[in-house]
């Protein structure tokens, strides 16, 4: 399977790393041998039907800052949605970072792939989160794939537990801790009594928190794992607007001691009820969402088959790269037994 | 207040009343207006003669045609002072056309790109009587499957994709004018959506904004309780739900096409039916609202149809027999109108357009009769289909016997009748020269006068 990948940072690299590892197994178990046709970062690509060298990938990225300058295959400043259409690949990867503020780059990423003809796995939260019904349908028209399950709890099955609990029962709600960074901070906030500002530079030393944290601290990245929720599992057209959010920024220390003094936490909630809301909520300590460090935890509430809890690392690097391959092995053996 | 105007060609005929449609835009002062227009009146009628005469090869007619369309569109534009917007499109329209010539072939495809010209045209015309600014249905947003004449948008995208193109542009004030009927595949190839194409692009729009209202400017006041050539004493219906709206255009009334009525049902967006030459009627409103304790509230009648019965002993307690009548019509593309069968006769009714009356009875002889599946095919020919529409019927019992018994004292005899289980309808067939008696009397037994 040929495959380009649009974002060569973190999770793209962990990607193409795992790839390359695990090779021999994917082979054996699946006969799935991978190719990397194009990879495209904010410079340029690296181009090549047969397939890119990933150590020479990797090497040049490290060297250089990006892929562009590989002999032979580099391309400086390319237009990503004609890399797409036209580099031979199967499946895009959009592994892009997140940003909000300009969500159309990564939609137009798509809406290249779908109108080519390619299979799509997803990384990046926001198009899901801005534009999720309309993608869907153009996926659909285009008969092909579409998955994205790393957006919501990395490598977690997170998405794909829950369509599982929603085939045979009902998912009357949904609370989940989202995001690790926040996770992180007002976990150290309790254990260590350490204020906001303390933790959060700790958090960013630590590589869990970005150099601008707004996203995580403020609510935005738990909202939009929300929508990606309520629009995949709950079958509902929500968008961001429909989400009421607040942040843990400059959380009072007092709030988690108070909390604490009463056997509860302080957490960053995401709560699917009859309304979507992301903010500060109160949970028991030691309850199945009192997850410590950066870990994410996922409770559905089910008519029949009551609390289901996954738990587990929701963010890093190579964890995604795990739910994108495996994404791109559910695509595998869709196609092997399409009719 | 957001509103999402659509004209229709009628209310674009030449300058003076372009000149007066965008007044009735200009009237509502601090409210965000987009703009949808039709074609020119009669225009687009004349781009599809000029593809198919430029595929013919017959040059003079070609020639005649781009003339008049120049004309049209150059003497409009000029009193807008819009010469120079309408002179690239007309010159794109020559090539276009000489290109079809040279190879003399009309794909569905090179059909849709001619034809979008007249919505293009009237769109930069009417965007410089409001200073402001035009957009073909593409650009808006609007993105479909590759059915080109037919095309069929795809809804959450082409919504999504409205809210994000128009949005912006409407905060920052700048009129907007977009161009019904066509839009585009999702490679940039232009497409037409077929009947109602235009209101269709209007309710798209107000779908996707979201705007408060869509208003459906036309010739027509709104809907009728009855066609007033039949009863004079015919009402303006002031509300009616969308179930109600879309029944009455299948009969016939100069109502919204359907298909076009959809999207405003489905994302709940009133829709008001206006006539350009008579603003200051209020005309229809067309909401999901309940119904308002009336129980019917139009009689229409479909003329130009025929009554087919097929039948026969040995279709009785025979599965399958119906499955056969369909398919035989489906395979010669007839169009059924009504179906009427009872439990105990070995007969199907149907009602189909009388246009369609010769394949149909081909079809059926040879594909049952022949075959033995039934005996014979039965054809009344000059009929109507009358109907009594209204959402509050639902539930209400008594109706059918008022119904009945008003035509029955009328003396009109009743062929078939048949009623959906939505109870929204009650539809009968009648001899033509008996369904004006019908309407009438049943307008009179519902009080429809008001």
């Amino acid at each position: 399977m040929k495959i380009a990948i649009v974002g060569f940072g973190v999770v793209g690299q962990a990607l193409v790393r795992l790839l390359r590892e695990r090779s021999g197994e994917l082979y054996r178990r699946h006969g799935f041998a991978p190719r990397i046709v194009a990879a495209i970062d904010t410079r340029g690509a690296a181009l090549s039907a047969q397939g890119l060298d990933i150590a020479a990938l990797l090497r040049t990225k490290a060297s250089d800052g990006t892929v562009a300058t590989i002999p032979d295959c580099g391309v400086s400043r390319v237009d990503n949605e004609q890399v797409i259409a036209e580099c031979g690949a199967h499946v895009l990867v959009e592994a892009t970072p997140s940003s909000l503020r300009d969500p159309q780059p990564a939609i137009r990423h798509l809406k290249a792939a779908f109108r080519a003809g390619l299979h799509v796995v997803s990384v990046n939260k926001v198009p899901l989160a801005v534009a999720f019904p309309g993608l869907r349908e153009l996926a659909d028209y285009n008969r092909v794939m579409f998955r994205f399950s790393g957006t919501v709890g990395a490598g977690l099955p997170v998405l794909a537990l829950a369509q599982q609990c929603a085939l045979g029962d009902e998912i009357l709600s949904v609370r989940a801790v989202l995001n690790g960074t926040t996770n992180y901070i007002l976990w150290r906030m309790h254990e260590a009594g350490l204020d906001f500002a303390a933790a959060l530079a700790e958090a960013v030393r630590l590589g869990y928190a970005e150099t601008d944290p707004s996203a995580d601290v403020d609510g935005v990245d738990t909202a939009m794992k929300t929508v990606i929720f309520a629009n995949v599992v709950l079958d509902r057209a929500a968008t961001l607007a429909d989400v009421q959010v607040a942040g843990i920024r400059d959380l009072p220390r007092e709030r988690i001691a108070t909390a604490a003094a009463a056997g509860r936490r302080v957490k960053l909630l995401a709560e699917l009820g009859e309304k979507l809301r992301v903010g500060p909520q109160e949970i028991e300590a030691h309850g199945p969402l009192d997850v410590p460090a950066n870990l994410n935890a996922v409770s559905l509430s089910l008519r029949h088959g009551g609390e289901v809890t996954l738990r587990g690392p929701g963010a890093g690097g190579v964890e995604t790269a795990t739910g994108v391959l495996r994404d791109l092995l559910d695509i595998w053996h869709a196609l092997g037994s399409a009719p | 207040m957001t509103i999402v105007m659509k004209f229709g060609g009628s209310s674009l005929a030449d300058a003076d009343t372009i000149r007066h449609c965008a007044a009735l835009v200009r009237g509502r002062g601090s409210d965000r207006v987009v703009t949808v227009v039709s074609a020119m009146a009669g225009v687009t009628d004349m781009l599809i003669e000029l593809a198919q005469a430029a595929a013919d090869g017959t040059r003079m007619r070609v020639h005649t045609l781009l003339g008049k369309l120049h004309e049209r569109h150059e003497l409009a534009a000029r009193a807008f002072g819009a010469s120079e917007a309408v002179a690239p499109l007309l010159s794109q329209l020559d090539t276009l056309v000489a290109g079809i010539g040279a190879v003399s072939e009309l794909t569905p495809r090179s059909h849709d790109a001619v034809v979008s010209f007249g919505e293009r045209l009237s769109a930069v015309i009417v965007a410089a009587a409001l200073d402001g600014h035009a957009m073909t249905g593409h650009e808006a947003g609007i993105v479909t499957d590759d059915r080109h004449t037919q095309a069929n948008p795809l809804m959450k995208l082409s919504l999504h994709q409205i809210r994000e193109t128009l949005q912006p542009r409407l905060e920052h004030g700048e009129p907007i004018v977009v161009t019904g009927f066509i839009a585009g595949t999702q490679h940039g190839a232009i497409t037409t959506f077929g009947r109602g194409g235009s209101d269709l692009t209007a309710t798209l729009v107000g779908a996707g904004l979201p705007a408060d209202e869509v208003w459906i400017w036309s010739d027509v006041d709104g809907l009728m309780s009855a066609d007033p050539r039949i009863v004079p004493e015919a009402r303006l219906l002031g509300h009616v739900t969308f179930a109600e709206a879309i029944e009455m255009g299948q009969f016939g009334a100069k109502s919204m096409h359907p298909r076009a009525l959809e999207p405003a049902a489905e994302y709940r967006v009133p829709v008001r039916m206006r006539n350009t030459f008579h603003p200051d009627c209020g005309g229809t409103l067309i909401t999901d609202g309940q119904p308002n304790g009336e129980t019917v509230r139009s009689v229409l009648r479909l003329r130009g149809s025929a009554l087919v019965t097929i039948a026969g002993a040995a279709m009785v307690g025979q599965p399958g027999t119906a499955a056969r009548v369909f398919q035989a019509l489906a395979d010669v593309g007839v169009n059924v109108q009504v179906i009427s069968q009872t439990v105990s006769e070995a007969g199907i009714s149907v009602v189909i357009p009388a246009s369609q009356l010769d394949p149909a009875r081909v079809a059926l002889e040879n594909r049952l009769v022949r075959t033995g599946v039934a005996r014979k095919v039965e054809i009344e020919s000059d009929i109507d289909v009358v109907a009594v529409v209204g959402a509050g019927m639902a539930g209400v019992p008594g109706i059918a016997a008022r119904v009945f018994g008003a035509v029955a004292r009328r003396e009109v005899n009743v062929m078939a009748i048949a009623q959906g289980s939505s109870e929204l309808t009650i539809c009968f067939v009648v001899k033509a020269d008996a369904s004006a008696t019908a309407v009438q009397a049943l307008h009179a037994e519902f009080g429809l006068a008001g």
